[in-house]
């Protein structure tokens, strides 16, 4: 069956009554190419882009609040520095016009630049059930393994939570200008309060943050013996492994990179 | 019909000389005074629409896959080993003959009496399907035909074979290894060339300086995108396929020897066809389709490959690992080069032995090298079966020669253009082969690329700490068409048809490059009828004449050739009938502008309709055949050396600047300047549209593009990590267009086809060996290679490591 609700409580129902037997569909752009190159055929789809207000991205109080299906060419224009320039070096314009920010935590590859953006802002991931209601938990307590996360089987991701007022930092290395797959990517973040997120794709099974580097910024500023001390710590952190993409010596050392690079930058610039 | 064999002259050459005689500086033909300083009045020279171009825009246009959908009765599809080295043991098809659907499974025992189940462009020494061994991941193993796609596939997967394993030769170590297991019958030395001229030895020890390096280039795919796909049917009496390729005649006459039918009996027409590189000159479905049709008289069987299988099955651009040592004195007159090249020839030869002599006979490009000893080795593995692609060998090389230029010019703490300008050859000197280049234009190709580099206000954007920018530059040559003696002709036949159109038969493959505009626009500029009459029949065997493959650089020259003398004897046919009817010599009229004009009276005045039509009464063939076969000299077996190696030879300089992160390893190409000597530029817009993509195709090598073989299985099958340039990474392409005449070319053109990739490559690897202080050895220079060079003590596999087993400069002839 292909179900297109065009009410989130539909929606809702449909997914708490079949849980893992219906696949719920953004933009496609994981779930098309995984059923093309695997043999995993998804018995029931379940596509939200007819929802209302499914894109919709909002600010409320000091938070912004994106709806699941906010996509990356929209998140490209907000006046957040690691999400937006996450989201432009998603795919290509197609990719980005299409792919949803839910569909990259549905995914929750290590790899995902939406992922690691929203671990350095201390976002909160909205899921919610038909009847239970909704339940908002932090990021980092969502990713719980290779691939795994903290949303139940007859859940569905209807919102992400973040703050307006933190600095942003943001770097992809990747082997070409577009269509890019991440070789290693972070994302860093500061609170007002001088709260550091330091966020890193690629470097483990699931999106990281290296919390001990976290710390010693925390503890000395931003000074130049504080960044060469994370930046060491970083490198101890991280847990990047040989593929054929890049090796783990260079994936290690550009941890060290980007968080010397990053860090500086959340010194220099006043970020949005 | 007129047969130009050896239509072209050589000027008179002095005597050899010794290879020590001091070189010559002055130019013994002055480019200038080439032979077509009157402008052509027609259409050559004009950059007119594509004959093509509308249908392929609209998407009318009939690709293989197109046909597939289209026409289909049958499906068929391939079962590909999943070992990289085995014994076939057991092949099973019970189950596979049990889905519903599938109709039939065939092996290699199922070929039909007479077959030779064999395959490859030179050597044919691939099974089409296997026999007993499988020695790549991705060598066919047997054919499923199903009546839906759904059900082939289902029964492809169905198919059991049974492999003991053999131990698998991963690269040249393995294979050189004494204890190697032996992949072909006279063991895993596909073959060699050599080259000796002068005494490099003796040259090097009085050479003031001496550098040295290992380069090591990678596999590379051609990446086109229509993939393989197409249909076939076998009528009892003809087997027709259409199936996009290369070289239809050729295709033809491979798949009935394959299937042991005579070659009257296989019919090859070309559909519309979406990019090449070489990637179509082995066969890929023609003899599976042929096969299965065979069995099914009357039906039509489709195949088409994904992309992945299309990565895994075909052949690639060979990767290899050349040694290099050029001596110098302290002026920077280069006095020797020592060169030795493993190529990785994967599975099976096909085109490998050529490969290996291009890359010999162009080792030392365009520079004035006195003394040269190469050794070149192919050598099998359990990778892809390697082959054709734009560049052939060459490229591989001018990688080598411009990467020594650099070290050279770092070594004598000279500027990298005046070495070049030093050794660069001039007009009536000498390439590595011994033969003279009438006219050498490699000088002013840079002047013209350095000219355009300088040009242009410098409005570069200021850099990060961590940024270095960096320019690089190649000169490079390259001889076209297939040379060395192999035998290499074009035919074309043109003619008016029955509505006083113009019609031009080529056996030429258009893939997108342009060949029916340069066949069009030959044929109107000679017979002076407007382009928009003329059309173009093209790669059918059933329709047209073998005209050699769509490759190596040679259309242009060879049809267009060919195409010039057809329409030039049918020119003097609508002269005659003119003549008759206006009562003057032939001689005294002119055709352009579709008219038949007096030179010397202008009221005399026929349109060429008219005289179509009175030629038509008046008994006229109105048709003639064309016949374009130069001779060229094969390379001496002891010496390499040749008077007469290639027909002609191209001259390109490409100048690259980019901006590398000095921390990451990323490089920006931030300007590319592409220059070449193309003789005539027929259709100036095809012509750079070829250096366009040429030179994208020369970053993508240069930077990301690398097929990943591991134990013999391949990494990534697939454009998620088969990395190809996008719009992002390459900037605008400069192009450069200079003309000088060649003597020999229609209307002065030489060609463009493989140099702009050719040339692509080094100028990238220079500029990045320029921002960063270190010159590249290692393709392609991806972030995490960039790095590398700046920390060889990190580098994942040591480059050291990486050339432990195979010899430097090593003696393997026998
Ligand atoms: C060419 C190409 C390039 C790409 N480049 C990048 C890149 O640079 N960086 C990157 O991070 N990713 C990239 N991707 C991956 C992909 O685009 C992103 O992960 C994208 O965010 C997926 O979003 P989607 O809406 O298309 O997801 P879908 O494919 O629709 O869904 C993905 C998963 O999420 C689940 N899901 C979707 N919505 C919900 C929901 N509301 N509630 C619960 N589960 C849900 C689905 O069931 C599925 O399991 C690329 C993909 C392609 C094809």
């Amino acid at each position: 069956m292909f179900f297109q609700p065009r009410h989130v409580d539909e929606a809702l129902e449909i997914r708490g009554r079949m849980g893992s037997d219906v696949t719920p569909l953004g933009g496609g752009t994981d779930i098309v190419v995984t059923i093309n190159k695997t043999s995993m055929r998804p018995k029931h789809f379940l596509d939200l882009t007819h929802l209302p207000d499914y894109t919709h991205v909002v600010r409320d109080n000091g938070n912004w609040v994106l709806s699941a299906g906010a996509t990356f060419s929209q998140l490209g224009k907000l006046p957040m520095k690691a999400l937006a320039a996450a989201a432009m070096t998603v795919g290509g314009a197609a990719i980005r016009n299409t792919g949803t920010i839910a569909g990259n935590l549905g995914t929750a590859s290590p790899a995902g630049d939406g992922c690691v953006a929203l671990m350095a802002i201390d976002a909160e991931v909205e899921l919610t059930h038909a009847t239970r209601g909704r339940r908002t938990i932090p990021i980092h307590e969502y990713f719980t393994g290779f691939r795994r996360t903290a949303l139940l089987a007859d859940e569905l991701i209807t919102g992400v939570r973040l703050r307006t007022d933190w600095r942003t930092a943001w770097y992809k290395i990747g082997k070409r200008g577009s269509i890019n797959i991440s070789l290693v990517c972070a994302a860093f973040g500061m609170s007002p309060e001088g709260g550091v997120r330091m966020a890193y794709g690629c470097v483990a099974p699931i999106v990281m943050r290296t919390r001990l580097a976290e710390e010693i910024i925390e503890k000395d500023g931003l000074t130049d013996a504080a960044i060469e001390a994370a930046a060491q710590s970083v490198m101890k952190e991280v847990a990047p492994i040989d593929d054929h993409r890049a090796s783990a010596n260079y994936r290690r050392a550009m941890c060290g990179v980007l968080a010397r690079r990053l860090l500086r930058e959340l010194r220099i610039k006043n970020t949005g | 019909m007129r047969n130009a064999e050896d239509g072209i002259r050589t000027p008179a050459l002095p005597a050899k000389r010794t290879a020590t005689a001091p070189v010559r500086t002055k130019p013994l033909i002055d480019p200038s005074t080439t032979p077509y300083k009157e402008s052509p009045k027609g259409p050559v020279g004009r950059s007119e629409k594509r004959i093509d171009g509308t249908e392929k825009v609209l998407g009318t246009a009939l690709y293989g896959a197109d046909l597939f959908y289209n026409r289909a009765d049958y499906f068929a599809q391939v079962v590909r080993s999943e070992k990289a080295h085995a014994r076939i043991v057991k092949i099973d098809t019970a189950d596979a003959l049990r889905v519903p659907g599938v109709l039939a499974v065939y092996t290699a025992k199922d070929m039909p009496p007479g077959a030779t189940n064999r395959q490859g462009l030179i050597h044919r020494d691939h099974p089409v399907l296997a026999e007993d061994k499988v020695l790549y991941r991705g060598d066919a193993v047997a054919i499923v035909v199903a009546q839906t796609e759904r059900a082939v596939v289902r029964g492809r997967d169905a198919v059991r074979v049974e492999y003991e394993d053999l131990p698998v030769v991963a690269d040249f170590d393995d294979a050189l290894a004494e204890d190697a297991p032996k992949l072909h019958p006279d063991g895993n030395i596909m073959g060699g060339k050599r080259i000796r001229k002068g005494d490099a030895d003796a040259a090097l020890a009085e050479s003031d300086v001496i550098v040295s390096e290992t380069f090591v280039t990678q596999t590379v795919d051609h990446a086109f995108l229509d993939i393989e796909a197409g249909i076939g049917q076998w009528d009892g009496h003809l087997l027709t396929l259409h199936v996009s390729g290369q070289w239809a005649h050729e295709e033809r006459r491979l798949t009935a020897l394959a299937l042991g039918l005579p070659m009257e009996a296989v019919r090859i027409i070309t559909p519309a066809t979406g990019g090449a590189f070489g990637g179509r000159e082995d066969l890929s479905i023609q003899v599976y389709l042929g096969l299965v049709a065979l069995k099914h008289p009357g039906k039509t069987i489709a195949m088409r490959y994904s992309r992945e299988e299309s990565m895994r099955a075909r052949h690639k651009r060979h990767a290899m690992r050349i040694h290099y040592t050029v001596g110098a004195k302290k002026d920077g007159t280069l006095t020797a080069a020592k060169i030795t090249v493993y190529s990785d020839e994967g599975a099976y030869a096909s085109t490998g032995p050529a490969v290996l002599r291009k890359a010999a006979s162009h080792s030392t490009g365009p520079l004035r090298v006195p003394n040269v000893y190469v050794d070149v080795y192919g050598v099998f593995t359990n990778n892809n079966p390697t082959g054709a692609m734009r560049g052939f060998g060459a490229c591989q090389m001018a990688i080598a020669y411009c990467g020594m230029m650099d070290r050279l010019a770092e070594r004598l703490g000279m500027d990298r253009v005046e070495l070049w300008r030093k050794n660069l050859i001039r007009s009536g000197d000498e390439v590595t082969t011994g033969q003279r280049i009438p006219i050498a234009t490699a000088i002013e190709c840079m002047d013209a690329a350095l000219k355009q580099f300088r040009s242009k206000k410098k409005d570069d954007r200021p850099l990060a700490p961590h940024e270095k920018r960096g320019w690089g530059m190649s000169v490079i040559c390259f001889g076209l068409g297939y040379g060395d003696g192999f035998p290499d002709a074009s035919r074309a036949i043109v003619k008016f048809n029955a509505a006083g159109r113009l019609e031009v038969y080529t056996g030429g493959v258009e893939y997108g490059q342009g060949l029916l505009n340069m066949a069009g626009q030959i044929a109107a500029e000679e017979l002076g009828v407007p382009f928009s009459q003329v059309d173009v029949i093209w790669a059918d065997t059933g329709r047209t004449l073998e005209s050699g493959s769509s490759s190596a650089t040679r259309q242009t020259y060879f049809t267009g050739n060919a195409v010039k003398i057809a329409a030039s004897e049918l020119r003097e046919q609508v002269l005659d009938i003119a003549g008759k009817l206006l009562g003057v010599h032939p001689h005294e009229l002119d055709l352009h502008d579709g008219k038949a004009v007096g030179r010397y009276n202008a009221k005399l005045v026929v349109p060429i309709d008219k005289l179509v039509e009175e030629g038509r009464r008046r008994k006229y063939s109105l048709e003639a055949t064309g016949i374009f076969k130069p001779r060229t000299v094969c390379e001496n077996y002891d010496t390499g050396q040749s008077p007469r190696s290639f027909i002609t030879y191209l001259f390109a300089s490409h100048i690259a600047q980019v901006v590398v992160d000095i921390e990451t390893g990323e490089v920006r190409v931030e300007r590319f300047i592409a220059c070449h000597d193309v003789g005539k530029a027929i259709n100036p817009q095809s012509v750079a549209g070829q250096m366009i993509g040429g030179a994208t195709q020369g970053i993508g090598m240069a930077l990301m593009e690398e097929v990943i073989m591991d134990d013999g299985v391949m990494r990534n099958p697939n454009f998620t990590d088969y990395i190809l340039p996008t719009f992002r990474d390459v900037p605008t392409i400069e192009t450069v267009i200079v003309e000088n005449d060649d003597p020999g070319g229609p209307y002065g053109a030489r060609g463009i086809g493989e140099p702009p990739l050719i040339a692509a490559t080094p100028a990238v690897l220079s500029a990045i060996g320029n921002a960063i202080g270190v010159c590249p050895h290692t393709t392609p220079c991806n972030p995490q290679r960039v790095w590398e060079l700046l920390h060889p003590e990190e580098a994942q596999v040591p480059y050291a490591a990486r050339l432990s087993l195979a010899p430097g400069h090593a003696m393997m002839f026998k």
